[in-house]
């Protein structure tokens, strides 16, 4: 129970299918950060929301947790210049993990949370698969998930729209139902990401080039970018064409140095083969060859067709199409059809055959 | 409900309800105006003040009404930047209400050393004597401790400052209505209590001040409190300490005989039904019991009583529900797994050998 609109209809929904339910307050980011933390607003939040549904409300503390098992790696990997998605180990790691465990020894059969996506039995197989609400849909970021996991979760609000959710949350009278959706990676907030990674890095600034080696400008250390960026490059005017914005083609890890590209359509934006490591098949097996398959390179991208091949280690993907803007370290999630079959994460892009 | 956190606090006694409920309803004037009923306000409100000296040891002339405990801590400690000694001595294992008001007041050039605590959760009096310095001008050491219950030595610590010169301020808000609590055996220069902590309300503490000329305010307006508080009485809390005070005169030695059989009996049946809890023993409040069950998270424990509709404490609560390792527990030696699966048990006045009989059962279901 987040103090969000989703758990709290989620929680509802299960108690008018006549489920027992207790709810759990997780913190996971030390609230001595007072600034920007809302952890103290949530729980009032969440409180007054269990109060409206009558039920109890417990708290558990996977601070400590959360800094070992995701917020770390999330730091190595901005530190090796890659663009991470805490969120997908957080689901892994502690939501669906030392939650579940925590659930378990509170004597629970499963888990239920406020995700929008789908969980279906066929043949004693759990699949998983997108939410209603297609613009909600979070299988994405759920894709890490095993069997056991999914087999002990439910996601009572997988098959509402947003607007039903919130509509509910008002017909409920909670009065949590207009609060703003949460965004950006959960421990950032609104704050501004730079000032936030400053305090755990020192900043290597470096030079932004063209392709052809040019320096054009400056940048305030590699791992404040991500690839197909556009915002703040901070390139002025009198570089090339005057119209057309500069996009983060590549970084150039050994050299420091950030290439950047005019215009959007610039074909060092776009990569039609990706090598991916540490693919999490959810059924526990990779796909038969004949499944067509579509993937997504980030939360907010289409999943278009593609093809699979493996080797003992890595699965290497070609799309149908190119893609913008692929970015190591995001993970590419995989499906067939509306079932999100696994993912891992991106490692390398190109545009020939890399296996 | 079945509630044995009576140290977090005590249900309001009936009697002393009724009375608030009284004086909410028929005396509102102001006890600062001179007619009739504000008269009768004012004579109210110094009845209370005899009541909770009489209770304590004191003379109603040293009794200051506050907001509450932390209030009165606030008050006595926030004189010390006006002071020219800059030196202040606390335990490690004060309430926040004492020791994040001296962190604050670090910021203003005092230097605070701490003494710490043996495993029975008591300070080390030798400590105190190599901490002493002549800039030291105040020493400030709870009389009994909320987490743990050690009772400290209070008059011990004062007969050795005596010899400096250096005046005492004791937290007494744990001890009032479970230990004896008597100023002029004390020796103390400032004592803080809470009424809330003894069936009184909420909201309205005192601040026991040996010689009145010492104190400075804190909150400033009004001629109120001899001009040391400012501020239009709160007058139905007042009162309503004033007789829960008066209750704990008259029946302390009672509740102290059931608190002390309670406990006893509680742990006749730990020791026989829960053979691996660790009860943390020290000389301690009557009633309150720390309690670790290793291998178990205390939010769990927390968790699975609470479904049995009883209610007992697992340490200080941050604002989202959770707790942290606890610092009392740490101080007296527990690891943090440990620190984590304790539960503080604290009986009252209204407990009885059914409801411990219940909650035995209820562990021995959940451990």
């Amino acid at each position: 129970m987040s103090g969000g609109v989703d758990s709290a209809v989620a929680a509802s929904v299960l108690k008018d299918q006549g489920h027992n339910v207790e709810a759990v307050f997780m913190k996971n980011w030390d609230e001595d950060d007072t600034e920007f933390c809302t952890a103290a607003q949530d729980y009032k939040d969440a409180l007054q929301a269990c109060d409206t549904l009558n039920i109890p409300l417990r708290s558990i503390d996977l601070t400590k947790d959360y800094w070992e098992k995701v917020f770390k790696i999330f730091l190595e990997e901005c530190k090796a210049g890659r663009t991470p998605n805490p969120d997908i180990l957080c689901n892994k790691e502690i939501k669906f993990k030392a939650f579940l465990d925590f659930a378990f020894e509170l004597g629970a059969d499963k888990i239920a949370t406020g995700h929008y996506s789908i969980i279906e039995e066929k043949d004693q197989l759990y699949q998983l698969k997108k939410g209603k609400d297609i613009n909600k849909d979070q299988s994405y970021f759920l894709h890490r998930l095993d069997q056991f996991q999914i087999s002990k979760s439910i996601f009572p609000i997988g098959e509402l729209s947003k607007d039903i959710v919130r509509k509910k949350a008002k017909d409920l009278d909670l009065l949590n139902y207009d609060k703003k959706d949460s965004t950006g990676i959960c421990f950032i907030g609104e704050r501004n990401y730079k000032n936030f990674l400053r305090k755990f890095f020192d900043v290597y600034p470096g030079e932004i080039i063209k392709e052809d080696g040019e320096v054009i400008g400056e940048h305030d250390g590699l791992m404040y970018y991500t690839y197909g960026q556009r915002q703040g490059l901070g390139i002025g005017g009198g570089h090339g064409k005057k119209e057309a914005p500069w996009y983060v083609s590549d970084k150039i890890i050994d050299e420091n140095r950030l290439v950047v590209v005019q215009g959007q359509d610039h074909p060092s934006l776009f990569h039609t083969h990706v090598k991916a490591s540490n693919v999490n098949w959810i059924s526990g097996d990779a796909p038969n060859e004949d499944l067509s398959i579509t993937a997504k390179i980030r939360y907010r991208s289409n999943d278009t067709p593609c093809k699979l091949e493996h080797d003992s280690k890595n699965t290497f993907i070609e799309f149908e199409n190119p893609k913008f803007a692929i970015a190591p370290g995001q993970s590419i999630v995989f499906y067939a059809g509306d079932t999100c079959i696994g993912g891992g994460y991106i490692e390398t892009r190109s545009n020939k055959n890399i296996s | 409900m079945i509630y044995f956190d009576h140290s977090a606090t005590t249900p309001i006694h009936p009697d002393v309800l009724k009375k608030m409920h009284e004086v909410n309803r028929d005396f509102f004037a102001n006890p600062s105006s001179i007619y009739k009923t504000g008269r009768k306000s004012r004579l109210l409100v110094e009845k209370a003040r005899t009541q909770v000296a009489n209770a304590i040891g004191a003379s109603s002339e040293q009794i200051y009404f506050s907001s509450g405990g932390t209030e009165a801590n606030n008050h006595v400690l926030w004189q010390i930047i006006k002071q020219e000694k800059k030196h202040v001595i606390i335990s490690e294992i004060e309430h926040p209400a004492v020791s994040k008001v001296l962190k604050e007041i670090e910021t203003y050039g005092i230097e605070v050393s701490t003494i710490s605590v043996n495993d029975q959760g008591v300070v080390k009096i030798e400590e105190l004597i190599d901490l002493i310095k002549d800039e030291t001008t105040l020493v400030s050491v709870m009389m009994a401790n909320n987490e743990i219950g050690a009772i400290q030595p209070i008059k011990k610590i004062k007969q050795i400052l005596k010899k400096y010169e250096i005046p005492l301020h004791t937290d007494a808000v744990q001890a009032l209505g479970k230990i004896k609590v008597d100023v002029k055996e004390l020796d103390v220069d400032y004592l803080s209590l809470s009424a809330h902590k003894f069936y009184g309300p909420k909201g309205i503490g005192a601040l026991y001040v040996k010689n009145k000329d010492d104190l400075g305010s804190l909150i400033i307006g009004g001629n109120q409190e001899s001009g040391v508080r400012g501020g239009t009485e709160n007058i139905s809390g007042i009162i309503g300490m004033g007789l829960a005070a008066e209750l704990v005169t008259k029946n302390q030695d009672r509740w102290i005989k059931n608190l002390k059989k309670l406990e006893r009996y509680f742990l006749e049946k730990v020791e026989h039904h829960l053979p691996h809890a660790i009860h943390h023993k020290t000389d301690n409040l009557p009633g309150l019991i720390s309690i670790s069950f290793p291998g178990k998270n205390s939010n769990i424990l927390m968790a699975k009583l609470d479904r049995a509709d009883i209610a007992v404490s697992n340490g200080p609560a941050c604002s989202s529900g959770n707790i942290k390792p606890s610092s009392v527990l740490k101080a007296i030696g527990l690891s943090d797994d440990v620190n984590l699966s304790t539960l503080r048990i604290s009986f009252g006045k209204n407990n009885t050998i059914e409801e411990v009989d219940y909650l035995i059962k209820t562990l021995k279901e959940i451990v």
